[in-house]
């Protein structure tokens, strides 16, 4: 098998030849085609020849292989095995094919530049040799390439030769005599066209079209309110007309409707649903006016809104706000009240912390931060006493019985009493005589405790001393000037204290506060007593011992508490500026809460007489309300604010820090912080 | 078993019983959602807001009894037909039977919409009252162009056209329309028909813009429904003015009318009605009912020497009429329609309307906007004519007071007649006077264009040109001569009358109010000396501290005033409750917000002005 390539281009012709004799069987129209494929198949040189050609026929027998088997005979084994050796393999006796000597390149070039058929040369490695591809194979395989059969003879797609004959061969496949269907007139068709002539005849199946019929008429006849006329069904909400335009809808509109440029770039900086939807703009003339871009748009909005827009009656509050005011009785109705100031009282060099009128309206007593103690007329506004007491005074009050002109006043932490020393000899006598304290040897020392409070004697001023254990903040006369209470906020178990001035006895009933007192006060006519802590007003029975009620006043934290002089009602302060009034018969929650002071209520307080109360706050005003009690149990209070009386003026954040009525006229005493106090008259 | 015992599933009482989700109420009906929401747009069903959402915040809710009455209605079953019908025809078309779809598809089920009309809205003032949306609809869909194969079917723009056309013929001749605006948005109208007063809406005639973020599907439903009720409406309104309807055009100017772009289709329409109203008069007249008030009519006719009163020979005269007038004699036709159908019943306000342009001819130019100008003028009683075909009278006409142009100059220019803007008619309708044309002259940048849909008063800012029209207004009423026809004298001087006792009243108003502000200031002033006054009589006088406190009142006079009325606030709202306060607050938020916008174009008007008059230094 092995042939070199001078070889076969020499011995090509008589070859193919040769071939095409004995491939003739197998193709049967094409010699030169056939004499193509065995191109290479006697090639075989010498010896070989015979071998090759009994190969041949022995392929051909079993399947039209038209190949020559290759001159090495190593089999389909890697290549590179032999890459080393001298041989690339064995022929069919099993000798070495040496391998060729490799041409130089260039070499190889010239000889290929020579050669014109060099475009046809492969190179076969597994032979070592090169194969010149014929023209016909080159055909071959273009026509491989384009999916054609490799054969331009062959054709795919031969006509069908039927080689059977059917025709009078005397075979029928059916000798059944034809049906007499065959001759009848179909009965279901016939029914189907009757069916159809039926529904034309009467009219269900029509092939026009129908004519266009004009199908308005007066819809609405007489225009009588009759059920007929009625609207069926639930009750119609007719939707809300679109809003009819403005003055900055126009396409010309003046001038003081365009935003300018710098509106318009705010107007990004909002949020959007905030932003205008609409921003004006003027056309200087009607032509140039574009269509609107959104016309369709919004036409569609409103589609959507009428049918998906959930629809309510909604009562749109068309009123004037002033009608939403409650309808108060007239000021003149209700007077007399405080509303205009009348006198200053000037002298304190501090803020004013506190004031007392005595019962008889004559004098009137201040403490205050420069640490004095003043005594002033009323009527006149004279300043007729003042003691250095050494301390700041954060309390007073003026024993309410007027044969004992007593005050009681909390210095630095702890309470004196002092004789104010007004009124006639004997009275100041009396006063002096209930004052005297002969010096004890420390009362309980026996539970190792620090007393609650010690009585001493203040030498300067010839009074007493309540030393108490911890700061106190607050004291209140009983109405028979008896005892009076002091509170010390921080005293936990001993935070109330009650006192008799006659036998110069101190006790502390309450051991148990929900939260930390605030202030305390007797009832004005019964043996009642009243502890407001923070939240909550305790009140309790003296002679039983017990709580009788607890009201709560929801508020942050109660600053002041004052009892109606009828003692059912009651009214706190607080120090977010709310006053709440209770009815304790009513309920133990407020009757009326008023939201009337922007910062802290400091006193609130009731008038003995008339029925007034007020309050003082840190905001520089104090307020006069009409609060009238009626007997008739089934009536509520009447609660109205008259007036805010102003005057004060700031001093450290404060303002009114006091603020007390007269015991008898309807007169307002407030003190400021701008170290004033000011008496305010009808 | 007891009352309150309830299995599972079964009836439930209150608002869970009467309110149902959408798509429970769909699954209710047995329809798909397109249907319910036609049915809903159709029925007019809304959704409704219970008082207590059953089933949670973001749903919507129907009205059980909605529901039950759009399951009643045979509408449901037409739009099953419908759907059937449809599938018999793909149907037939995918078995290529062709016969059979076309025949299907010849006779679609169709229904009407006039028993929902007339369910919807028993009375005409019912659906009078609802006629705003329908009648944008309407005019928006007519202004869409009418383009083969869209969505929209090109016949049912041109029926929205010849509905709007309608529409508009019917208002302008009946004098209705009482205010017109041109915004950015379009043109709107208001007329008053039978007391109710309707707003509508034209888009500016541009090509409008097809988008297509928007459901052609939900507004068809709705235009289907409007369409029927616009038609229903016209016919009753034509019907009550003795018009036959449907209109029967001149088919001349009806060709026009397609050509044109539907400009001379509404004047026609008016001619219809002018000549439609003499001929139904005519037929009542032989039908020998109302005679006496034909014979009234007749006399008018017989007055103005145009006709004989042979009832038989009154179609052909006014047939005659209608040719002939428009050629030589524009305005007869009108006056003489006026003239007879002359209806005591016109309130004032439709006699001023009708007597406003009287004596006006109008000429427009090609460029403004003629649909809508033609719609107005005749309203207001003018006559009025365009350039290009089939108009009445052309340019050269002697008797033309007024040529509307909308161009920077103006080439050729008659001196017998005004040259003005579009915007001057506009304006001296919502004036209801003639206004000066000074302003708006060809060329010249217009005065602005106010809302008259505005209650400046109550808004609290009046532009200037506001006050300006009211002191042209005042001076009309004023100084207005007495005109030929005792009626116009009357109202003349009633109005003059008026005007005085108005006046008179003003003044005497004004005089109490100052009273009562020095009264006021009186007593402020003596309420501080009063107290002084008291103190020095009951007390020691304190001379000093006295003397401090008037000099403090006087310089702090306002000051106090104003505490004082705040005070007076703040007590008063001390004892509301809670809610009130709240209430009393937003109203008062509202107010302000109000004022901060007056005070914003106040300062915007200020700053342009010093502008202004910057550049003219």
């Amino acid at each position: 098998m092995g042939h070199s390539d001078g070889e076969h281009q020499l011995e090509g012709d008589d070859l193919s030849a040769d071939d095409a004799s004995w491939s003739d069987g197998v193709w049967s129209e094409d010699d030169d085609e056939g004499s193509l494929s065995f191109e290479g198949s006697g090639s075989g040189s010498g010896s070989d020849a015979d071998s090759d050609e009994a190969a041949a026929a022995a392929e051909e027998s079993d399947s039209s292989e038209d190949e020559v088997a290759p001159r090495n005979t190593v089999g389909d084994v890697p290549l590179e095995w032999y890459k080393e050796e001298e041989h690339i393999g064995y022929d069919i006796d099993g000798r070495k094919i040496k391998k060729r000597d490799r041409e130089g390149r260039i070499e190889a070039y010239l000889k290929n530049a020579d050669d014109a058929k060099n475009w046809r040369k492969i190179y076969d490695e597994y032979n070592d040799e090169e194969v010149q591809i014929t023209k016909e194979e080159a055909k071959i395989i273009s026509r491989l390439l384009k999916g054609k059969t490799p054969h331009g003879n062959v054709d795919p797609y031969p006509d069908y030769v039927d080689w059977f004959e059917y025709e009078d061969k005397g075979h029928p496949l059916s000798s059944a005599p034809e049906p007499k269907r065959r001759f009848v007139p179909s009965k279901w068709e016939q029914k189907k066209v009757v069916k159809l002539v039926r529904a034309i005849r009467n009219g269900w199946i029509k092939f026009d079209k129908p004519k266009e019929e004009n199908n308005l008429y007066l819809l609405w006849g007489d225009e009588t309110d009759t059920a007929e006329n009625k609207r069926h069904g639930l009750s119609y909400i007719p939707a809300p007309k679109p809003n009819l335009p403005g003055h900055e809808e126009s396409y010309n509109p003046s001038v003081e409707f365009i935003p300018t440029q710098e509106e318009i770039d705010s107007y990004q900086l909002m949020y959007e649903e905030d932003r205008p939807k609409f921003i004006p703009k003027r056309f200087e003339c009607l032509r140039s006016v574009p269509a609107y871009e959104k016309a369709l748009r919004e036409g569609f909005d409103r589609c959507l809104d009428l049918y998906l827009c959930p629809r309510t009656r909604k009562k749109r509050i068309n009123i004037d706000p002033e009608s939403l005011k409650p309808k108060l009785p007239s000021k003149k109705d209700l007077r007399p009240y405080p509303k205009t100031c009348y006198l200053e009282f000037k002298g304190h060099m501090g803020p004013v912390t506190s004031i007392s009128v005595e019962i008889t309206g004559q004098w009137l007593a201040s403490g205050s931060c420069d640490g004095t103690i003043r005594v002033w007329e009323v009527e006149t506004g004279r300043c007729v006493k003042v003691w250095n007491v050494g301390g700041d005074v954060r309390r007073i009050a003026w024993n309410p019985l007027p044969e004992r002109p007593i005050l009681a006043a909390i210095v630095g932490h702890d309470l004196l009493l002092i004789n104010a020393e007004v009124g006639s000899e004997e009275v100041q006598m009396r006063a002096k005589e209930l004052l005297k304290i002969d010096e004890m040897a420390p009362q309980d020392d026996t539970d190792g405790k620090k007393p609650a409070v010690r009585w001493m004697k203040h030498e300067k001023l010839d009074g007493i001393t309540l030393i108490h254990h911890k700061a106190v903040s607050n004291v209140e006369w009983h109405f028979k000037g008896d005892y009076f209470t002091t509170v010390v906020p921080s005293g936990d178990t001993r935070a109330v204290l009650l006192h008799q001035l006659t036998k110069k006895h101190s006790h502390h009933p309450f051991r148990k506060l929900p939260g930390l007192p605030v202030a305390a006060t007797f009832h004005p006519t019964q043996k009642m007593f009243f502890v407001a802590t923070k939240k909550f007003v305790q009140v309790y029975d003296l002679q039983k011992a017990q709580l009788v009620k607890k009201l709560e006043s929801g508020l942050r934290e109660i600053s002041s508490i004052s009892i109606h002089p009828g003692g059912d009602n009651v009214i706190v302060g607080s120090k977010d500026g709310k006053l709440c009034w209770f009815d304790t018969d009513l309920s133990t929650r407020p009757y009326k809460a008023l939201k009337i002071h922007s910062k802290d209520i400091t006193n609130v307080t009731f008038h003995r007489k008339y029925p007034l109360f007020a309050s003082s706050s840190e905001d520089c005003t104090a307020y006069v309300c009409h609060g009238m009690v009626y007997s008739d149990l089934n009536q509520n209070p009447l609660i109205v604010p008259l007036e805010i009386l102003r005057g004060h003026s700031s001093s450290d954040g404060r303002g009114v820090l006091d603020c007390k009525f007269h015991p008898k006229q309807p007169w307002l005493f407030t003190a400021g912080a701008d170290s004033v106090i000011r008496l305010y008259c009808d | 078993m007891p009352k309150h015992f309830r299995p599972a599933g079964k009836k439930k009482e209150g608002n869970a019983a009467k309110y149902i989700t959408r798509t429970k109420a769909v699954n209710y009906l047995q329809v798909s959602l397109a249907i319910f929401r036609k049915l809903c747009i159709l029925k007019g069903v809304f959704p409704r807001q219970p008082k207590k959402k059953v089933e949670g915040n973001h749903k919507t809710y129907y009205h059980m009894k909605d529901i039950a009455f759009l399951a009643h209605d045979p509408l449901i079953e037409k739009f099953r037909q419908i759907k059937v019908h449809r599938k018999k025809v793909k149907k037939a078309i995918a078995k290529k039977n062709r016969d059979l779809a076309d025949r299907l598809l010849n006779r679609p089920p169709t229904y009407k919409l006039d028993r929902l009309v007339l369910e919807r809205y028993p009375t005409f003032v019912d659906a009078l009252r609802d006629l705003d949306d329908c009648l944008t609809m309407v005019h928006l869909f007519a202004a869409l162009p009418a383009v083969d194969g869209e969505r929209i079917e090109v016949k049912r723009i041109h029926n929205c056209r010849r509905l709007s056309h309608e529409w508009q013929a019917y208002i302008s001749r009946t004098h209705a329309l009482r205010k017109t605006f041109i915004s950015v948005k379009g043109i709107y109208y208001q007329a008053e028909v039978q007391g109710q007063k309707i707003t509508w809406l034209t888009p500016h005639a541009l090509q409008q813009v097809l988008t297509d973020d928007v459901d052609f599907n939900v507004m068809l439903t709705f235009l289907e429904f409007y369409e029927t009720l616009l038609g229903f409406v016209n016919f009753k309104l034509y019907h009550s003015i003795n018009v036959n309807y449907p209109p029967i055009l001149d088919p001349r100017l009806e060709a026009l009318a397609a050509v044109l772009y539907s400009v001379p289709e509404l004047y026609a329409l008016c001619r219809y009605m002018s000549t439609g109203s003499g001929r139904a008069i005519g037929n009542s007249d032989s039908g020998g009912v109302n005679e006496k008030e034909s014979g009234a009519i007749k006399e008018n006719e017989d007055g103005n020497n145009k006709a004989s009163a042979k009832t038989d020979e009154s179609e052909l005269r006014l047939a005659q009429l209608q040719h002939q007038l428009p050629s030589n004699e524009p305005g007869a036709l009108m006056h003489l329609v006026e003239e007879s159908t002359a209806v005591d019943t016109d309130d004032d306000e439709t006699k001023e309307c009708k007597s406003l342009f009287k004596n006006l001819k109008f000429y427009l130019s090609r460029e403004v906007p003629r649909e809508s100008l033609l719609f107005i003028i005749p309203a207001f009683g003018g006559t009025v004519s365009w350039e290009g075909e089939g108009a009445p009278f052309n340019e050269i006409d002697e008797d033309i007071t007024h040529q509307i142009v909308d161009r920077p100059t103006q080439s050729h220019v008659f001196l017998s007649r005004e040259y003005v803007q579009p915007q001057w008619v506009f304006d001296c309708v919502n004036a209801r006077i003639i206004l000066p044309t000074d302003g708006y002259l060809v060329g010249r940048v217009p005065p602005p264009h106010l809302s008259p849909f505005v209650d400046n008063d109550a808004e609290g800012y009046i532009p200037e040109y506001a006050e300006t029209i009211k002191r042209l207004q005042a001076a009309a009423r004023n100084e207005v001569l007495p005109l030929p026809g005792d009626e116009d004298l009357d109202n003349s001087l009633v109005a003059a009358m008026m005007d005085r006792t108005e006046s008179n009243e003003a003044a005497e108003k004004k005089r109490k109010l100052e009273m009562l502000e020095k009264q006021y200031h009186d007593e402020l002033k003596m309420e501080i000396d009063g107290v002084t006054f008291s103190n020095l009589s009951n007390k020691k006088p304190d001379k000093s501290q006295d003397t401090m406190d008037k000099d403090d009142a006087k310089s702090d006079h306002e000051d106090e005033k104003k505490q004082a009325e705040k005070d007076n606030d703040d007590i008063s709202t001390a004892l509301m409750s809670r809610r009130k306060r709240g209430l009393y607050k937003a109203m008062e938020i509202g107010r302000e917000r109000k004022q901060d916008k007056v005070e914003l174009l106040k300062k915007r008007k200020k700053n342009a002005d010093s502008s202004a008059s910057a550049k003219r230094r």
